[in-house]
This record gives C-alpha cells, structure tokens and sequence, in this order.
C-alpha cells in the first residue's frame, strides 16, 4: 500500500500506523507517550498529531492505521499549534526545575519544549508578571498531589516530574507483569504511583525508569557516595565494570549505537580517580565455571534416576538479580531450582575484599568496592544481607556518565587504557553475558568440555542466539539430552515458569534475563534504549565476542591462576563459601 | 404523543403484574415464539430509532454490527450511567416503570444473541439500583428471563452493575472499562464495542430511554413508530426543562418540535416563570450548546443539526442571571469529571476552571484572555474523545455570544 505524507508517496504495511511509516521514513514526529518497544500506542500525550483527509479532527498519528487513498500532512499551523499549546498545559503542571534535574539535556520534554518554543510561563505565571497580590494564589497549585518515594535502594519517583505518558505504566504491566505501578486519582489529579501510595515494592528491574521521558522515574543516585569515597585519601576505590556497559556507554558521549568503548571507559574511571579498574567479565567467567560444575552436578546426580528430560525441574540461572527477586516473591516453589552461583557482581567482589586484597596486604575495611553496571537491581542486590557487603556502591551507566559530565571528564579525548591485570583479564564467554542468551551460551561452551573431555570444535550455539523472547533447544552431550531454554523479559519468565508448572514443557537448564535483550537492555542503560537501540549493542557484543584470543570461560588464565592460588577447585569448600548464595521465600 | 410516560403512574413499579395488565413483555413474547433476530433487527432498522444517549446513532444499525460480528459470546449492555448535569430521566423511568427497560434489554440481547447482558447504574442511583433488582427477581419468578425465556430455548440473564457516578463512565468504551474491573478510561476507536466490546467481544450499549421505546416499536410496529417525530429521527423524547421554565421537570414530546414550541407550549413548557425574560438555553446538559432566542425556531432532534439535543435536558437562563456562574459551573464540572487521561483534556478542563475562578472574582491575569481561546481551541481540536469537546462548547458559544458581559468587569 502507498499513502501519501507531505505530498509524496511512501510505501507502507497494512498494519503500519502513520507514525510508524513516518519514523521508517525519517519524518519527525514529536512523541512523549509512545514507544517501539509498546505497541500498539494509546494516543495520550497528544504530541504526534497529525492532518488527514479522513477526518475533521486532527488525529494522533500513533493510532492512526494507514490505508487506502489516506492523504497525511505532518507540520500544518494547526498540527503545530495543537503541540505547542498541549505541550505548554504539560509544562504548566511540571517541576520545571531544570537546573537542577537529573534529566537535564537529556529530556524529552525539554527536548521538545525548545522545538516548540513555549512559553514555559504561559498558564502559571511568574511572581513578578501578577498585577496583584490577589492572584499569589496562582502560584499555589491547590490540586497539586506530590509523591516522592525514596525507600527502595533502586529507583526513585518524584511524581512532581511526571507527565502522565503511563510508558512506565505500560512497560511494567505488559513487558514484566509486575503491575507495581498504575494511574491514581483522576482528572488534574491524575498521579502515576504504586496501589495505596505504598513504597514501589517491585523487581527493581528499573524499566520504568528507562522508559521514562522525564525524571519522575530516575535510578537512585549514588553518585555522590562515589565522589565521597574518591576523595576519602584513606580509601582504596575498586571499580568494575559490567560486560554490557562497554558497549552502550560511549552513546552517553554521542558516539553511535553500538560502539565498543572498554579502553575509553576504563581510562575515564581513572581519570575519575579509581584506584584500580577490574572486568566484571573476569566474574562471569568464575560463574560460569562455577554454574557448570553445579549443572554437571545436578545432571549427573539425577542421570541414574531420570526417566525423561527435565525431571525435577530445571537449573535456572541466577545471575540476574530482578529474575531472582522475581521467584522469591511469586514463585517460590522454584527457589531449590535457582543455582546457588552468586553473580559476577558479587563473586568479584567477594574476591576483591579477600583474595585481592590478602595480595596486596589492604585491609579489606578501606577498600570501596565500585560496580559500573547497566542494572538498577544490581543496587538491590549488593544490599542483600547473604552478599555480606562485598560490593559497597552499585552505579549504573546514566549516573556515570552524569558524574563524568560533572567532573569535565570526556571520555572521547582520554587514551584509551586497560583493565588492571590482577582481576581485569576476560574472555569471550564472560563478554556474551551483556545480552541475553549468553549465559547459556558461555555455559555449554564450558559444560560441554567438562562433561566430553573433548574440544569444541564451533563454539557458537546458534540455536540459543538471537533476539526471539523465548528460545527452546535441544543439545545432546556425551549421550546425555539437555533441553534448554533461553527467555528475556519477565512476562516470557512467567510463562516459562508456568509452562512448567503445569507439565508442558520440561528442561534441564534455563537462563532468564528480567530485561528485554538482557542487560543490554537493563533498566540503567542510557536512554533511549528501545529494540533498534538493542540490535545494534547485541552486535557489537556478539563480534566482540568473535574476535577475541580466548572464548572459553575455563581457560581464562586469571581464573585458573584464582583456584590455583585461592579457591582450590570448582565448587569447592572455599568456592561454595566465597561465591555461592542463599535464597529466601519472600512471598506475600 | 407518548410512548415512554404512557403508563407512568398507572402502574406500580415494585409489582410486575401492573405493567402486564398494561400489555407489558407482549412484545418480548412476540419476538421469543414469532420473530427471528434478524426479523427483529430489521424492524428496530425501519423503526428510524435512534439512540437516546447523546450521539443519537441508529439503533438498528448499531444491533446488525454486533449480530453480524461472529464470535462465542455476546454482551448486551444497558447504559443507565447518566450523569449529564440536569439530566434524570432514565432515573425516573425507573422508578416508574423499570419493566419498560427491562423488556427492550432482553429484546435487544435476543436479537445480537447475546445470554449475558448488564445494567450499568450509576453509582449514585442505590434506589433505582435496588428497584431494578427487585425488577429482575419478578421476572425471574415469571419466566421471562433467564434460562429458557417463555419455555423457548432462549438465555437471558441480566446483572445490575453499579458504577461509582464517573461521568465518562456514560462513554461506552469507558463503561466497558469499568465493568472489566478497569479504570473507567476511553478506549481508543476502532475497533468499535459492537465488533469487540466488553472483554474483547461483540458487545451493544445502548441508553435506557433507547431500550424503553422497544417494546412499543415491536408492539405496534416499525411503520407507525417511523410516522411520529421527525423523519430524520422518529419517536418521542425525554426533554428535562430546567432553568426558569414554568414547568420544569420531564416532558415527552415528539423530535423535531422546535424549541420555541417546547417551551412556551402550554401542553410542555408553559412559557417562563413570571417576570422572566429568556436570555438563551443550553440545549443537551452542560455538554450542550447555547441557543439563542433569535434561534428558538430550531428544531430539537438527532442527526445533523445545529443545535444537538444529546441527553435531552434543555437548561432556560434569564436575562438577570449572571454568565460568570455559568461559566465556573461548567468548567469546575468538565475538570472534576475529567479521566485524566489525554494532555489537552487533564490540563487543560483544570487551567480552564482556575481561569473561571479569577474571571468570577473580576480578577483576570494579562494572559487569560489569550489562554481562554487556547484552551478552547486544544479541547475541540485535540482530545482523545468527545469529553474534551463538549468541554469547550458552552464556553466557545458564551465567549462569541456575550464577549462584553464576560470580560468586562
């Protein structure tokens, strides 16, 4: 079908919608409310109104199917009207406190009030403009309803930000069938907020906060327990850096989709002033080792009495702390199925305050152990009791780069520099762990091995690539079938689970990623993150993989030099201590 | 003419008996062992029976939608939500007759196919909810609802639903909403409710009075139901006379009478109170339009017309009162009543209300004047549904008719 925007021709889907024909096409349409990753769009912002022969009324263009002999103008006196004054009644009801805002230069509504031109005085004018005392009270919102929620170590809401768009709404009830958030009250009272105003009590997976075009949903701040510590001359900083923040970090600094940044960022966390830079990877890698040890465990305990695939449930990943979260308080049942493999978070930093720092003779006490990490969960986790403190400060890749901008650093003019070879040497697999599907794919390349004795020949898994949302394979090793599955957003997790449940599906080991892609998608990317976004960063992370010297988690030379001087074997005494975890039933 | 009062104070509401001594469910029995539900919908069709809630869309057209739509189950809702201000008559054909709907609902559900159907009541409405259900249980007792209405094979069962007195519950995609246990919101259309509705079904709502006119229609016949009224839109409507009519309260009179005639005829609005002058009327609640008295040759009905009658409550003002209330009633009502849901609609029915507030303490700001036509304009042109428009009407009608009385102090 071709329809007509502008008065040219373009060719289009039956089922496109006018806006998505008009961003295919590079036509710029202002949007608060929708988004690629929720479709079908809901019209509610007002913003990507549109001219149509078909109708009278001008229409949202997010809604608007395309079809035969539809005639589409983008940027009439009147489309352009209609934004500017809804987007200045927006502005009216918003904090407006720019200077100040996390969001700053990076807003969406900000963005589009500068296009637009409004005038941010228009319907709440300032002190100065009233011409009598009488009107102070124009001042005084008096439907104004605040919610500021603070008490969660994670995500913070400042609803004195919002502007209603419902995307964190959405995002949290279609993608991860939490519902912790949803609309109160009405009319100009209309709040975004959790049931009841109660504290957000949730998986912390931080996807509202990446989805939000404003800074009414952000990830708490940590920053300035970092610059604290930086400038503590009795502290030695530690700082590691996740495998998927490499690869969406330099889009804080305007460098395309998908640029692989990991000497860059290393030297900015110097030029910062941490005392030594380790890889994250280098953790993944002890994971994996650690997560095949106990996967070989489970199936060869159960190979004499198992009759068919899957028996007594899978092994499930545990890497991800908002999937963990998510089995403790809905589906505990399943709690003796999560491995007990502490993540590559905490298993470095377990490591960094004992086997670190016993070689270089610190006392664990003045060591701040950092994590740069694309997850506001991970903040979640590092405060969990069993975790012991392992990991002080969790900061994710918006607030790094905010505290760069701060502090003048641009990463772009540093040369680049390399990890600290103590804890900073990875491979391949480790780097697979930035998106989804690499867990597993990490762990076969080592399982594999360990259970055959033989070498890989091709190490690439294919059959659990890839970007479909639930992935099933069958892998038969050393005359043992494995049925593995691959899922990423916790709406696959809880169908998953449920297809469990109910005896339709049946597998030995599964991976679960509670963002979209993995943590390359992780609620504390930069923004915009959406599914184009993604695509580019999996690629760069699958060709990183590629090309690097070694691919196997097992032959890491750091790891096998760590269980050689300090953890003895996998799954040891002393591995079980230092990395492995407990879980707790925490369900309501 | 009437058709929906006929038996109003003839017959006692809380006794089913009274309204089958006045040849009540003849009709229902007549369409369970005679008519087809296409026979039935052709019917409503020929009729020219419009609906009664505001849009004023054929009926009949509306009922094929649905029954034309296959699927596994069907709903047939009525919408008895009514909270346009001024507006009580599906109320008062409750208490006086609640059969009348009744009798239409089972109809109109027979001839979709639907064996669930619902009375979405406003919340507010606790009498006329417990007369309905009181209602409901005599016919149950009498066999004319629920399984195997009159020994046929037909099931028909029917729910009273109490809403919480929301007035965009009255949009039907707000009330299917709200009946799916969800915020009481406007869905986006299409898909319209008679192709997927209530949980994702065929589903028809139609208005009380709609549903009260189709036992006589099915009584007496298309033919002669099409001849009364106007030709455009046939049949009697509920006109609410409020303001300073003589006779104020709920009038049945044919549509297409014209205003003039509604309200200084003595058979209805028997002119105004004594020493009133008529300054102008708003026409269909206060989503209503103003009408003036160089207007009132204007005649009252469905389709296309000037001056739409929506839920039929005409509102008289006097010549002494002042436009100000008027003004802050209508904005302090749009923006209480408001979802919340669409930018134009929450922020704008509030800024406007805020200017209603200084324009009635003669207190208005540099920027009001400018921001009363912005408002206006990005109600009418921008909202998510008709909400937002009806907001503007009154307000865009008083700012071109009476612009010195507004903004001189």
């Amino acid at each position: 079908m071709q329809i007509k925007i502008n008065n040219k021709l373009y060719n289009c889907e039956d089922s496109d919608t006018v806006l998505a024909v008009c961003k295919k096409n590079g036509i710029q349409i202002p949007t608060l409310c929708a988004h690629p990753d929720l479709l079908p769009s809901e019209g509610v912002c007002r913003m990507c109104l549109v001219e149509t022969n078909q109708s009278k009324c001008l229409v949202s263009s997010c809604t608007q199917k395309v079809c035969d002999g539809l005639e589409v103008s983008t940027e009439t006196v009147d489309v352009n009207k209609a934004r500017k004054i809804n987007l200045e009644l927006l502005w009216a009801d918003h904090a407006g406190k720019c200077a100040k805002c996390k969001k700053n230069g990076r807003c969406e509504l900000q963005n589009m009030a500068e296009v637009y031109d409004i005038d941010e005085f228009k319907f709440v004018p300032r002190r100065k403009e009233l011409k009598s005392e009488n009107e102070l009270d124009l001042l005084k919102d008096n439907w104004s309803h605040t919610v500021v929620d603070e008490k969660n170590p994670c995500i913070s809401r400042d609803s004195q930000y919002c502007i209603e768009c419902r995307r964190c709404v959405r995002v949290c009830k279609e993608l991860q069938t939490i519902e912790a958030l949803g609309v109160n009250y009405r009319s100009s009272k209309t709040n975004v907020g959790t049931p009841y105003e109660e504290p957000l009590d949730c998986i912390f997976c931080g996807q509202c906060a990446a989805v939000c075009p404003t800074a009414a949903i952000t990830e708490k701040d940590d920053t300035e327990k970092l610059e604290k510590a930086l400038a503590d001359p009795k502290k030695m900083v530690v700082i590691q850096v996740a495998p998927s923040v490499r690869f969406s970090f330099g889009e804080e600094f305007g460098q395309p989709t998908g640029t692989f940044w990991e000497g860059k960022l290393v030297a900015a966390l110097k030029e910062l002033g941490a005392d030594k830079v380790f890889d994250t990877a280098l953790g993944a890698d002890l994971t994996i080792v650690e997560e095949a040890t106990e996967l070989i465990k489970r199936i060869k305990k159960s190979e004499f009495t198992r009759r068919s695939l899957g028996e007594g449930g899978p092994m499930f990943t545990s890497c991800c702390p908002s999937w963990v979260l998510f089995v403790e308080k809905y589906f505990p049942q399943y709690l003796p199925n999560l491995s007990t493999c502490k993540s590559p978070q905490q298993m470095l930093g377990a490591l960094t305050k004992t086997y670190w720092a016993e070689k270089e003779k610190i006392d664990p006490k003045n060591i701040v152990s950092v994590a740069i990490m694309p997850c506001t969960s991970k903040k979640y986790e590092a405060q969990r009791e069993e975790m012991d403190g392992d990991v002080d400060i969790v900061i994710t890749v918006r607030e790094l780069a905010r505290l760069l901008r701060k502090k003048k650093i641009n990463p772009a003019y540093l040369d680049e520099k390399r990890f600290d070879p103590a804890l900073g040497i990875s491979t391949g697999a480790g780097i697979l762990f930035a998106q989804s599907g690499g867990v597993m794919e990490a762990a076969l390349r080592t399982a594999v091995e360990k259970l055959t004795g033989e070498e890989l020949g091709k190490l690439e898994f294919e059959m659990v690539r890839g970007e479909a949302e639930y992935r099933c394979a069958e892998i038969e090793i050393d005359k043992i079938k494995l049925r593995v599955a691959v899922v990423h957003e916790i709406r696959n997790a809880r169908k998953l689970l449920e297809d469990i449940k109910s005896g339709k599906e049946k597998f030995d080991f599964v991976e679960v990623m509670a963002c979209p892609n993995g943590c390359i998608g992780g609620g504390g990317q930069p923004q915009p993150t959406n599914k184009f976004v993604r695509s580019a960063r999996i690629k760069a992370v699958l060709d990183r993989d590629k090309n690097m010297p070694l691919r196997k988690s097992h032959e890491n030379p750091a790891v096998k030099k760590l269980y050689k001087e300090f953890l003895g074997v996998p799954g040891g005494q002393k591995a079980e201590e230092l990395l492995h975890t407990k879980y707790t039933n925490r369900k309501k | 003419m009437q058709i929906i009062t006929r038996s109003w104070d003839k017959i006692d509401p809380l006794n089913i008996n009274s309204y089958i001594r006045q040849r009540g469910y003849e009709a229902l029995q007549k369409v369970v062992r005679e008519l087809t539900p296409a026979d039935v919908i052709k019917e409503i069709k020929n009729s020219g029976l419009r609906g009664r809630g505001g849009a004023g869309f054929p009926t009949g057209e509306k009922w094929e939608m649905a029954a034309g739509t296959p699927s596994d189950a069907k709903y047939f809702i009525c919408n008895l939500d009514e909270s346009e201000p001024g507006t009580y008559k599906d109320r008062t054909i409750v208490e006086k007759n609640p059969h009348q709907i009744i009798e239409g609902l089972l109809i109109g559900a027979y001839a979709i196919g639907a064996k669930k159907t619902f009375i979405y009541i406003n919340g507010n409405y606790k009498k006329q909810a417990e007369i309905l259900r009181i209602a409901i249980g005599q016919a149950h007792e009498k066999e004319l609802l629920g399984r195997g209405i009159l020994g046929s094979a037909v099931d028909i069962e029917i729910e009273v639903f109490e809403g919480a007195g929301a007035y965009i519950c009255g949009e039907e995609t707000a009330l299917i909403n709200s009946i799916e246990g969800k915020r009481g919101e406007p869905r986006l259309k299409p898909p319209f409710p008679p192709i997927a509705g209530l949980f994702g079904k065929p589903t028809i709502v139609n208005n009380a009075e709609t549903l009260a006119n189709i036992p006589y229609i099915l009584r007496q016949g298309a033919k002669k139901y099409s001849q009364i009224g106007s030709s455009v839109s046939p049949g009697t409507k509920l006109f609410i006379l409020s303001g300073v009519a003589r006779n104020k309260g709920i009038i049945e009179a044919p549509l297409g009478i014209t205003a003039q005639e509604l309200i200084y005829n003595f058979l209805y609005g028997g002119g105004l109170e004594a020493g009133k002058e008529f300054w102008f009327a708003q026409i269909g609640g206060t989503s209503g339009r103003l009408l003036p008295a160089g207007k009132l040759d204007q005649p009252l009905t469905y389709g296309n017309c000037e001056y739409p009658i929506g839920s039929g409550s005409i509102l008289i003002v006097d010549k002494n009162a002042n436009i100000k209330d008027y003004l802050l009633s209508w904005a302090g009502f749009f923006h209480r009543e408001s979802c919340g849901k669409c930018v134009p609609c929450r922020e704008g029915t509030y800024r406007l209300w805020e200017i209603a507030k200084r324009l009635k303490n003669n207190d208005l700001c540099e920027k009001d004047r400018e921001n009363i036509e912005d408002i206006l304009w990005t109600l009418a042109n921008s909202s998510f549904c008709p909400l937002g428009k009806f907001a503007s009407v009154a307000w865009s009608d008083a700012i071109k008719m009476f612009p010195d009385k507004i903004f001189k102090a």
